[in-house]
């Protein structure tokens, strides 16, 4: 009993990392643009689909992929900050909200008319493999896309505590107007953390690749997560979000395993809810709203 | 005076109401009032949508869980009890009205993108136990409502003219409401909830309930869509009565019609199923995503170019030509 509980804990952690760098970049764009991003989700899609037809035209290794994938993803989301997002900003909730969700119904639905609604997988070497730690299980390529996005996790946080730019960010998700006057440029600032999240979801999305199949409404799933775990981790915060991804995998995870196959999203629903009634502000209090 | 009497928005209403009225007669393919009823349907939910999302701005992207309340009462009713459906659809209306009580309790904490995000999460909460219990309600197979020929008293009908007019009478009941709401005092609170919260708390707008009833309003509102979608195609699953798809439709031609306005989500209906109609002749049915991508750009452009929605357009054009005198035409922009 405490065995399958502990392999369950294994298992929704391991797959929490990856949800945590769906998390984090839903997280950094609220936190410094002030926009909640719908599409999410369907830029963890396109990750996949690049490392799918990379492995599958060229052989690359979807680990590898990460360095085509994620700057990739860096350049559409420069270009959709500054193309897109940026002529909604003065408009208030409500054309923002529509416009990253007229997004995410576009790439789902063009991506369901160029890739059909196929389930593509990609097999490594790794795609079987797995090892035991005493009576524990570990999945390979699990372990590999946990520690690699705990890696890029931990080179974000460098990123906004050590660098100029990083700090500006963090400058700007504070308060925009004082962080202009100290001479922050925020046209560039939101190009870079939009870019920047675009990266993660490109990251997750081939950090997948070897045992999760790609198709058109994919993201769904990981937005879900995503939406749900910011809510928990308060809003705009990344260590909260990274900390309640994690819980939301174990909890999903546990869900599976406890209450029944499809019950996941269930579970993770009602975790959303509950958080919603007793903590609006989510576990780590701050700022809500 | 003829131009005095053309002028007059009642007399379009009225001519509106007299076309659509002896629309069915004129027209008798089934494939063509298949589609009008579709307009009508969707035009009606947007209304029920539009008065939430609309007026007081809380954007909702959870309207399926109201419109699968509505279709799983009635029918349940119908089959379980053989309860006639037009007793159905006033009880679905009620169990959306009394479930949209905690579900605004619990969502009316956030805001903005937030709400919406909890909203789609209870109309999925709710889908999903519709799913897993299956002795309650038939569980994913869903189920076939029994035929019962042409019986009136039973909402069921030989003729599609018949189902138009079910669904004619819903929208303008809508309409009615929605006109009536937005002349009285709450039409202004609602307004101002939409504009400004905090500033509408601060004038003295008890908003938490200002929201709480608007809510059960549409979310009743809805409810009715369902019960009358369910009867129409003679059956219900979850994925029918909950689809997401609903939720986003609701939203999508209020938007693109024009949110917080009385005709906006007839108007967006209206363009949006005509493109749809449009989009099957060329392509056929075979290919799923491209109603939805072409909807979604039609979205992304209306938000970027006219994100007061197209009735704006219309409303422009109608005082240009109605008001040649542009100083009277300028008063009237201002009143507007």
């Amino acid at each position: 009993m405490l065995e399958v509980l502990a392999q369950a804990v294994i298992n929704g952690l391991l797959i929490g990392g990856v949800y945590a760098l769906v998390s984090i970049g839903v997280t950094l764009i609220f936190g410094v643009v002030k926009i909640v991003n719908f599409a999410q989700g369907e830029f963890v899609m396109i990750g996949m689909y690049i490392s799918f037809f990379l492995a599958n035209s060229f052989g690359v290794d979807p680990l590898l992929s990460l360095l085509i994938s994620m700057p990739t993803l860096f350049a559409i989301g420069v270009l959709l900050q500054h193309f897109l997002i940026r002529r909604v900003l003065a408009l208030g909730d409500m054309p923002q909200i529509f416009l990253t969700f007229a997004l995410s119904l576009l790439l789902m639905n063009v991506a369901l008319l160029l890739f059909t609604a196929n389930y593509r997988t990609v097999q490594t070497a790794y795609s079987e493999m797995s090892f035991h730690i005493g009576p524990l299980y570990f999945a390979v390529a699990k372990v590999i896309a946990f520690v690699i996005a705990m890696l890029l996790s931990a080179i974000l946080y460098l990123f906004l505590h050590g660098t100029d730019l990083g700090k500006a960010m963090r400058a700007a998700a504070q308060n925009r107007e004082v962080a202009m006057l100290m001479g922050i440029n925020p046209d560039r600032v939101f190009c870079v953390a939009v870019g920047v999240a675009l990266a993660l979801a490109g990251a997750a999305g081939s950090l997948l690749m070897p045992f999760y199949p790609a198709y058109p409404l994919v993201g769904q799933v990981f937005v879900l997560m995503a939406f749900v775990a910011v809510v928990l981790g308060t809003l705009g915060n990344i260590t909260g979000a990274l900390i309640a991804s994690l819980m939301m995998g174990v909890a999903e995870s546990l869900g599976v395993q406890f209450v029944g196959a499809d019950s996941g999203l269930i579970v993770v629903f009602v975790m959303l809810l509950l958080t919603l009634a007793l903590r609006p502000n989510g576990l780590f209090g701050g700022w809500a709203r | 005076m003829k131009s005095a009497f053309l002028t007059r928005p009642r007399f379009w209403v009225a001519a509106l109401a007299a076309a659509a009225v002896v629309l069915p007669l004129v027209v008798s393919d089934p494939f063509a009032l298949d589609i009008f009823i579709r307009v009508l349907l969707f035009a009606f939910i947007g209304v029920a949508w539009n008065l939430i999302g609309g007026y007081a701005k809380q954007l909702s992207l959870g309207h399926a869980a109201y419109f699968g309340l509505g279709a799983y009462t009635s029918t349940i009713l119908l089959i379980r009890f053989g309860i006639s459906p037009w007793i159905g659809i006033i009880a679905g209306g009620v169990v959306a009205m009394l479930a949209s009580l905690p579900i605004g309790a619990l969502c009316f904490r956030l805001r903005g993108p937030y709400f919406a995000i909890a909203t789609i999460a209870t109309a999925q909460v709710l889908m999903l136990l519709f799913l897993k219990f299956r002795d309650f309600a038939w569980g994913a197979e869903g189920t076939t409502l029994p035929n019962l020929g042409d019986a009136p008293l039973m909402m069921q009908f030989e003729s599609k003219a018949a189902y138009y007019y079910v669904a004619l009478a819903l929208l303008a009941l809508g309409l009615t409401i929605t006109y009536r709401i937005e002349r009285s005092w709450m039409g202004f609170y609602l307004v101002a909830v939409g504009e400004d919260e905090d500033a509408a708390e601060a004038v003295g707008v008890d908003t938490t309930k200002i929201k709480r009833h608007i809510y059960a309003i549409s979310a009743f509102l809805t409810a009715l869509g369902g019960t009358f979608y369910v009867e129409y195609i003679y059956f219900i699953d979850p994925n029918t009565a909950f689809n997401f798809n609903i939720s986003v439709e609701a939203a999508l031609v209020s938007i693109v019609g024009g949110i917080g306005t009385l005709w906006g989500p007839l108007v967006g209906t209206m363009l949006l199923e005509a493109t749809s109609a449009l989009l099957q002749s060329w392509f056929g049915s075979g290919h799923g995503g491209v109603q939805l991508s072409v909807y979604s750009l039609i979205l992304i452009a209306v938000i970027l170019w006219r994100p007061n929605g197209l009735i704006r357009l219309f409303t422009d054009l109608y005082r240009r030509f109605a008001y040649r005198d542009p100083a009277r035409a300028k008063e009237v922009a201002l009143d507007g």
